[in-house]
């Protein structure tokens, strides 16, 4: 009983913790110029990208190489409801959520045998596969894509409240729920159970743990987070096309996941940050050097690459496991 | 317990990082966007590297070369012209990517020779360029929809569209293979679509069409396209795609020992592009293509030899051909553009000034240009010329006959239209 | 009748050369357990390098002699200064699953953006060493031409010499024995890690012809053996990453497959293609093709 309790405050503070923060993003989106709002509204989508791979790789061991592609299925969902439909935006998200999953649970169970390199095989070839099927029908609008248009902030916003500071809303609303959801299923038994079954699948099982559903689940919800992700991106770009959803992305969100600590929730911001931050940084350094379109296509991708192996030698499983480590030394005396 | 206190620092830190680096930039009030008293910055976005990027790659530093040698003499009103160039690699979503980029990062004052049909569709969309007034001058494409001044209201075309270049084509597939069998190879996107929606209009026949996509272009796929045709016994292709594309095309063909007459469309033709990629000169020997511009070969041309000078000085390194003749086109009527806008330079001003006096400016083409109030129509009208065994590309039938028409149903007649002259020395003194 | 005959040849061809990838990449799962992306960079490198000489030459067989060299140098240099590195430093916590895979992803980006920024981003060829043109029958032209010939030959002579390699000498029973029993074999005096530094030497060779003889018919950018890599990885995993034959009969598979999908239903469905393909092979044999029962368990 006393856990209850316990546990109903741990919620209740972090819901509070959650509006402070949207809090303090609604204040920072009205200070900042254009472009950061715009930047920021990526970064949302990001990290809601990167909360799938740290529920799926993170959490239930199963390394996954098309998260791309499950963006993909949500940014086509969500613009195939909002333009066939002519449904409210907030529809639109829900299809994604909802087809992605769909995707997601079948996906697992193909995938629920499989381990390591075959299960990186498997959604390796997904991720480049599926986005080019847009090619294949036109109703999903081919290379060049569909458009996907939110519409305009309500006109009570006034003049100076730009579509762009509109999509760092809804993207930062979106964020915030997610993570807020995310957060409760790691912490729970779910993630426990995940957890378990990462370290030792054979134990588990004895344990009682009846590994292959739950590895299905993990793979459903780490997809339904994808699809989400992908239909925020879409809103950010207006454009679901197969050119946005590239094996690169889904390599980038390991990258980030990587970077920010693979098994950490919050360090998906941190995973976001850094993925929006590279190409900012790549086009600066880019720009001292004069010659700017040979290094502007290929500094990015190096100041990446060195950055993920840096982090994958000496900090595989993110800063803040170092900072664990070290602060576990210190206790120990 | 520790590990939930720990968890809830790292998502506050995480939280202010995030509040901190969107914090980083103030912004500052400007003036007219873009412009200083000494600079005027412009902003392309085309395919540097990529599938599509053979050729076109070169366009961005062309018109840097013609802005420098303006720079060097005097500038534009004793401003200075900065071009930056960004990479879309001919993809939608990057091409709004690195929009977003110009337009708030860089803050340009216009966009000049946006590049590709499906990338600049999505990017005024996307970006809002209409809803933020920015003036996109002389979009590298020649896709007719973007003719209409009520859907792109700051938008301003050069090509003929593709729809006009279709119905010229068909006109001289009438007069000329009456009877023989048609086949088409086109890029399956409103580029290509462009183009097959206008043979239809014109009643074109063709006995095999051959969509593929962007991006898709290879050897190997190259293949399915050449058996479609050999099998159904096409003795005239037509060809709308892009460079990247032809060059598989001609060359599978030339392995399988196909050789129908191709006639090439004016986007993916030209020879020392296709000869890069490989393509043997006995191929191109007799290809027909249709062109705006007087062969970059062709000293005689008094634009031709300006810009070769011009090439020589300041895009050393660069051979001169199609691509470079474009980039220098586009550069000299982006400087004809501005001088019109005035001294006191506003984007509004700039929209005005091409509506009001755009179809004076000169231009290496011979066709005459559109632009008006209620047209943002660029150039109307084509030549059809024959590769010949050097690789070089001639008038067909001896000297320039014009063709002139609209996107919709109006005739396709033969224009007697002189152009102007190229200012002396290259350098616009319009006003 | 043709049409399948035509579709059959091509896809040897192109399947050939997919043996070639996912070969090296077996050949590495087997002595490292690391699936290595960068052995596409690897192979891009060496053929970078092949490109160089071969245009100055004029000769494809130097150009690819000197593929082989490079690739096998820089196979070795990776497993000798990166991979030792990795290991020491990461191998506990959950991101162990992940950390090579990763690691090999960022050495495959600093690889491309090496060869970007030294070689440039545009299309280059090299000049293929047998004709293009297709093989006349009569007077039809299939589009099997000497090229696609001699890329099996070639092939195939490769895979004879490896064959001969593992099974008959004794480099060769060193190599299996790293792979198979690393603390047996250093009992038995095999040095396992310098071994494993030439099973990643020979990878790299291998990756280098598959780069030279690719792009024999295609263009040469730092994306251009990207595509290789998918399939050669999809082929590995088809004929089940413990075996060699496997490799080899699951790129033959894959490559016959896409050349039908291709041929017969269309361009974009390609991938999607070999997507099911892979599913199809491991729903039913979650170990690939040629898994012996529990062999050893990633």
């Amino acid at each position: 009983m006393e856990s209850w309790r316990k546990a109903r405050v741990a919620v209740r503070k972090k819901i509070l913790f959650f509006i402070l923060l949207g809090w303090v993003l609604l204040i920072i989106g009205d200070r900042v110029d254009e472009l950061r709002v715009y930047q920021g509204a990526q970064i949302a989508m990001y990290t809601i990208a990167l909360a799938s791979i740290v529920l799926l790789t993170g959490y239930s061991g199963q390394v996954s190489l098309g998260n791309g592609a499950m963006m993909a299925v949500g940014g086509y969902s969500a613009a195939l409801t909002l333009n066939n439909l002519q449904t409210p935006i907030w529809f639109a998200f829900l299809m994604a959520i909802l087809v992605s999953s769909l995707f997601g649970s079948l996906l697992g169970a193909a995938a629920a045998r499989l381990s390591g390199p075959y299960l990186a095989g498997t959604t390796l070839a997904l991720a480049v596969g599926l986005p080019a099927i847009a090619n294949q029908f036109s109703f999903l609008g081919g290379e060049p894509g569909l458009l996907f248009d939110v519409g305009f902030p309500p006109d009570r916003f006034g003049e100076e409240f730009t579509q762009y500071k509109w999509f760092f809303w809804i993207a930062s609303v979106i964020a915030l729920l997610s993570l807020f959801i995310t957060s409760n299923i790691l912490q729970s038994r779910f993630g426990r159970t995940w957890r378990a079954i990462r370290g030792n699948s054979l134990a588990a099982e004895l344990a009682g743990i009846h590994a292959s559903r739950m590895k299905v689940l993990a793979f459903t919800i780490s997809s339904a987070l994808a699809g989400l992700a992908g239909a925020v991106l879409a809103m950010t770009i207006s454009l679901v096309a197969p050119g946005a959803y590239t094996l690169t992305l889904s390599f980038a969100l390991v990258t980030g996941a990587v970077l920010a600590g693979i098994s950490s929730l919050p360090g998906v911001v941190l995973g976001g940050l850094i993925l929006v931050a590279i190409p900012e940084i790549a086009d600066a350094l880019a720009g001292n050097f004069g010659d700017a379109d040979k290094l502007n296509n290929y500094l990015p991708g190096l100041i990446t690459s060195v950055l993920l192996i840096l982090s994958v030698i000496y900090t595989p499983n993110g800063p803040g496991e170092n900072l664990r480590k070290h602060l576990h030394k210190k206790s120990a005396h | 317990m520790i590990g939930k206190t720990r968890r809830k620092r790292t998502w506050f830190v995480a939280a202010v990082l995030a509040a901190g680096s969107l914090f980083a930039t103030a912004l500052p009030a400007n003036a007219e966007t873009g412009v200083s008293s000494s600079e005027i910055k412009l902003g392309i976005t085309l395919p540097l590297t990529g599938a599509a990027s053979p050729g076109y790659n070169k366009i961005g530093n062309a018109m840097n070369a013609y802005f420098k040698y303006v720079n060097d003499n005097g500038g534009v009103y004793g401003r200075k012209i900065t071009l930056v160039q960004k990479n879309d690699e001919y993809s939608p979503q990057l091409s709004i990517a690195k929009t977003n980029e110009l337009i708030l990062k860089d803050k340009v004052f216009a966009l000049v020779g946006p590049l590709g049909t499906a990338n600049f569709t999505a990017v005024h969309k996307s970006v809002g360029i209409a809803r933020r007034g920015v003036p996109s001058l002389f979009l590298n494409t020649g896709f007719s929809g973007f003719s209409s001044k009520k859907s792109y209201p700051t938008s301003f075309m050069i090509l003929p569209s593709y729809a006009m270049e279709a119905k010229i084509v068909a006109q001289f597939l009438k007069e000329n293979f009456a009877g023989k069998k048609l086949g088409l190879v086109y890029q399956n996107d409103e580029f290509g679509i462009d183009g097959l929606g206008a043979f239809r209009a014109a009643g074109t026949k063709f006995d095999v069409t051959v969509p593929y996509t962007s991006g898709t272009q290879s050897a190997a796929t190259a293949q399915t396209w050449v058996s479609q045709l050999a099998a159904g016994g096409v003795q005239v292709v037509v060809f709308f795609g892009v460079t990247s594309a032809t060059a598989p095309l001609l060359g599978v063909a030339a392995a399988a020992k196909y050789a129908p007459q191709w006639i090439l469309g004016s986007v993916g033709a030209d020879p020392l592009t296709l000869r890069a990629l490989g393509v043997p000169l006995a191929v191109l020997n007799g290809a027909l293509t249709m062109a705006g511009n007087p062969s970059p070969n062709d000293t005689s041309d008094e634009y031709v030899k300006q810009f070769q000078e011009i090439n020589t000085k300041y895009n050393t390194g660069t051979a001169f051909d199609d691509y470079v003749l474009q980039g220098m086109n586009i550069g000299l009527m982006t400087v004809q553009a501005l001088r019109a806008a005035g001294k006191n330079l506003t984007r509004k001003g700039l929209v005005r000034a091409m509506e009001s006096k755009g179809s004076t400016f000169a231009s290496v083409a011979y066709s005459p240009l559109g632009y008006s109030k209620t047209s943002n129509v660029g150039h109307t009208g084509y030549y059809m010329a024959v590769m010949d065994a050097t690789g070089d590309r001639k008038p067909f039938g001896g000297s320039v006959t014009l063709y002139t028409t609209d996107s919709g149903s109006g005739p396709v007649v033969k224009s007697t239209f002189k152009r102007p002259a190229m200012p002396a020395k290259g350098l616009p003194t319009n006003s | 009748m043709q049409k399948v005959i035509e579709t059959l040849l091509i896809g040897l061809s192109t399947g050939s050369i997919y043996a070639l990838m996912s070969l090296a990449l077996v050949l590495v799962w087997r002595s490292t357990r690391v699936i290595n992306f960068a052995q596409a960079g690897q192979a891009m490198f060496a053929t970078y390098i092949g490109f160089e000489i071969s245009s100055r030459s004029g000769l494809f067989w130097l150009g690819l002699l000197f593929a082989i060299v490079g690739g096998a140098l820089i196979g070795a240099g990776v497993d000798y200064f990166f991979m030792r590195v990795l290991f020491k430093h990461a191998n506990s916590g959950p991101a162990a699953v992940v950390a090579p895979v990763i690691a090999t992803l960022g050495l495959l980006g600093i690889i491309r953006s090496f060869v970007g920024l030294t070689w440039g981003g545009e299309f280059k060829s090299i000049e293929a060493p047998a004709s293009t043109d297709g093989y006349t029958i009569g007077d039809t032209t299939i589009p099997f031409s000497p090229l696609n010939a001699l890329i099996i030959v070639t092939v195939s002579i490769i895979l004879i010499a490896l064959a001969i390699l593992f099974q008959r000498t004794n480099l060769g029973l060193a190599l299996r024995a790293s792979a198979y029993a690393p603390e047996i074999a250093q009992l038995a005096g095999i040095r396992t890690a310098r071994t494993r530094t030439i099973g990643w030497a020979i990878a790299g060779g291998v990756g280098g012809v598959a780069g030279m003889l690719v792009t024999s018919y295609n263009f040469l950018t730092p994306y251009s053996l990207d595509l290789l890599l998918v399939f050669g990885f999809i082929a590995a995993v088809i004929g089940g990453l413990e075996s060699m034959v496997g490799a080899v009969i699951g790129a033959l598979v894959l490559g016959i497959g896409l050349t039908f999908i291709l041929n017969y239903v269309g361009t974009s469905l390609v991938f999607i293609g070999g997507f099911s393909v892979l599913l199809l092979v491991l729903l039913l044999k979650p170990d690939g093709i040629m898994a012996k029962g529990k062999g050893r368990r990633a």
